[in-house]
């Protein structure tokens, strides 16, 4: 099967900075694909690369087969960008927007306008049709980006940080709308900075650091991938420093007093099993356990770090 | 890639994109027709008001030029210029803005080619140039009781030139980077230019050492060819002009498509 997207080799290069350096991806039609990295990793690059709205310097990107520089208009046609930043012309009217955009895309008025009519009920926006962009809430701008970028239903979405500035409501309805486009067939390549949400959605994921992919992976396999484990464990009384003795030869982090402190440990030589009867042999009363922070977000952490 | 591309909406082009380029070129008129007091009512002030302190009020005291009144003289020139700024006006602040909100996006995340883009936006700056030449063309007409001698010839001249300079337009919307820049061009060039473009006099009332500076003048060869229609008189001859004129016209489009094909400030 053609992949839906094919990168190799791809650099980049400013003036002053490499933004990308030898980038090589690839997602297959379906897929539900995270890129995921730090501020200025390069993840805008790649996707202004895919959409057109940047020059590479060298290698090879293709759109379901088509390449981006010679078949543009054929790659343009299967993707839809949501950008990171609103781009619109503020003075125009919402439906107005969605309805040049089909245009432009090459279909007819009764279809955009179908279409503009559909998306704007999808995301609640039909009160809002003649507003004039400035006017919309941030939030409303987010749905309004979103709706462009889906009027003639592109092949595979590309959606840059889709969810920043959303509030918890609205980022779980995106979801939802997002994992029901990808269950229709759409493929979905998403970056985000909350690694909650890559976890929630992503099938694969490929971790960018520095203009460089340092994991590709199932979202599945990147989790499993991580050896070290904390737990964060509360007592119902302050501990003694004779308590904590007993974890010598773990990472242990407690500030004096406390009846609170957090366990390091590599899961390859000790279980939380052995941890758990450690705890209970000292005689103190457990009052909470709990895995220390986000798994994804620690393989994130410790292969984005320097 | 057959029947999984069924459900995608946007056609799969073979020729071009011309629904893409039709929208493109009604937003465009859309955007001036919009306004329509900010861009076709001033040249019409404008114009009304030289008619008024010029041909009207001075314009007695100067004696005939080339055998017509200084009025009838003065018309095609002020049609020229209404043209000249409403098309370079159109393009450059339409590019400009796109560029500033990011909204040019849209066009090139689209499945139309650089090359509908560029003649959209360009198409739309020469609709403004033809609408203002109109409007001012007929209200100078009435005014100064003028009448057109070959009106095809005038509206060649109307055209082609709209398409010249929505194509300067378009060059310095892609190059400014900001807002004082956009209008540089205008202040260093286009103005000085179009005054001393013929609007005013005729070449012969010049000294001869600037009637030959004149001469490198492109604006002149454009409104004599104009005033050639209107009235049948001309400083240049008639080819020479119509060459001119092409050349002003191709030359900076051609640049145009090449400029935004490569991305040149659009693309990073
Ligand atoms: N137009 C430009 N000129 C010069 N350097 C640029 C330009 N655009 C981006 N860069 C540089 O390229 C690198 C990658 O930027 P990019 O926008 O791709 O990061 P990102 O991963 O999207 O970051 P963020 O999460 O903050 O959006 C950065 O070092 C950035 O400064
Ligand atoms: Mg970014």
């Amino acid at each position: 099967m053609t992949p839906a997207v094919q990168i190799s080799k791809l650099d980049k290069r400013y003036p002053d900075v490499t933004a990308l350096d030898g980038i090589a991806l690839e997602i297959q039609p379906g897929d539900f694909y995270g890129l995921l990295g730090p501020n200025g990793a390069g993840k805008t690059t790649t996707i202004n690369i895919l959409t057109g709205l940047c020059n590479k310097t060298a290698g090879d990107v293709a759109i379901f087969g088509h390449d981006i520089v010679d078949d543009y208009r054929d790659c343009r046609r299967l993707v839809g960008l949501v950008p990171q930043e609103f781009n619109f012309d503020v003075f125009v009217r919402l439906r107005h927007m969605l309805v040049f955009q089909g245009g432009f895309f090459g279909l007819s008025r009764s279809i955009c306008e179908a279409r503009a009519d559909e998306l704007l009920a999808e995301f609640d926006l039909t009160d809002k049709a003649d507003t004039q962009l400035r006017n919309l809430s941030g939030g409303m701008k987010r749905r309004a980006i979103i709706t462009r970028a889906l009027m003639h239903r592109p092949k595979i979405l590309i959606l840059d940080e889709p969810t920043a500035g959303v509030d918890v409501d609205l980022r779980r309805s995106l979801w939802q709308y997002l994992r029901r486009l990808n269950a229709e067939g759409t493929t979905i390549l998403l970056t985000t900075h909350y690694i909650e949400e890559a976890e929630a959605l992503c099938d694969r994921i490929a971790i960018i650091n520095e203009g460089c992919i340092v994991a590709v992976d199932t979202t599945r396999n990147l989790v499993a991938r991580l050896t070290t484990e904390a737990v964060h464990i509360t007592l119902a009384v302050p501990s003694t420093n004779g308590m904590l003795e007993n974890f010598d030869d773990l990472q242990v982090e407690a500030t004096a007093g406390s009846n609170e402190f957090t366990v390091t440990f590599d899961r390859r030589q000790t279980s939380y099993h052995s941890i758990l009867e450690r705890l209970i042999a000292t005689g103190v009363r457990i009052d909470n356990i709990r895995p220390a922070g986000n798994q994804l977000e620690q393989v994130f952490v410790s292969l984005t770090k320097q | 890639m057959s029947s999984s591309d069924e459900h995608i909406y946007a056609p799969k082009l073979r020729r071009g994109n011309f629904v893409g380029f039709k929208t493109l070129v009604m937003r465009e008129c859309h955007r001036f027709l919009r306004v329509w007091n900010q861009t076709l009512v001033p040249p019409l002030i404008t114009t009304v008001l030289y008619i008024l302190i010029f041909g009207y009020s001075l314009g007695s005291r100067i004696t005939e030029v080339q055998n017509v009144s200084y009025m009838e003289f003065l018309v095609p020139g002020l049609v020229m210029m209404s043209v000249i700024g409403g098309a370079y006006q159109n393009t450059s602040s339409s590019l400009y803005i796109a560029r500033f909100h990011g909204n040019i996006q849209e066009l090139l995340v689209s499945s139309m080619s650089s090359f509908e883009i560029v003649l959209g936006i360009i198409l739309g700056g020469v609709a403004r140039g033809i609408c203002t030449g109109v409007i001012v063309s007929i209200v100078a007409v009435v005014m100064a009781g003028v009448q057109i001698l070959h009106l095809p010839t005038a509206l060649f001249f109307i055209v082609v030139v709209s398409l010249a300079f929505a194509s300067f337009g378009f060059l310095s919307g892609l190059w400014a980077e900001d807002f004082d820049r956009l209008s540089l061009f205008q202040t260093y060039v286009l103005t000085p230019l179009t005054y001393l473009g013929g609007v005013f006099f005729s070449v012969g009332m010049l000294p001869v050492i600037w009637q030959k500076i004149a001469m490198a003048n492109p604006i002149l060869y454009f409104v004599n060819g104009l005033r050639y229609a209107f009235l049948g008189i001309s400083d240049i001859s008639l080819p020479v002009a119509i060459v001119t004129v092409l050349f002003a016209a191709i030359v900076p489009f051609i640049a145009c498509c090449v400029l935004f094909h490569r991305g040149y400030h659009i693309k990073t």
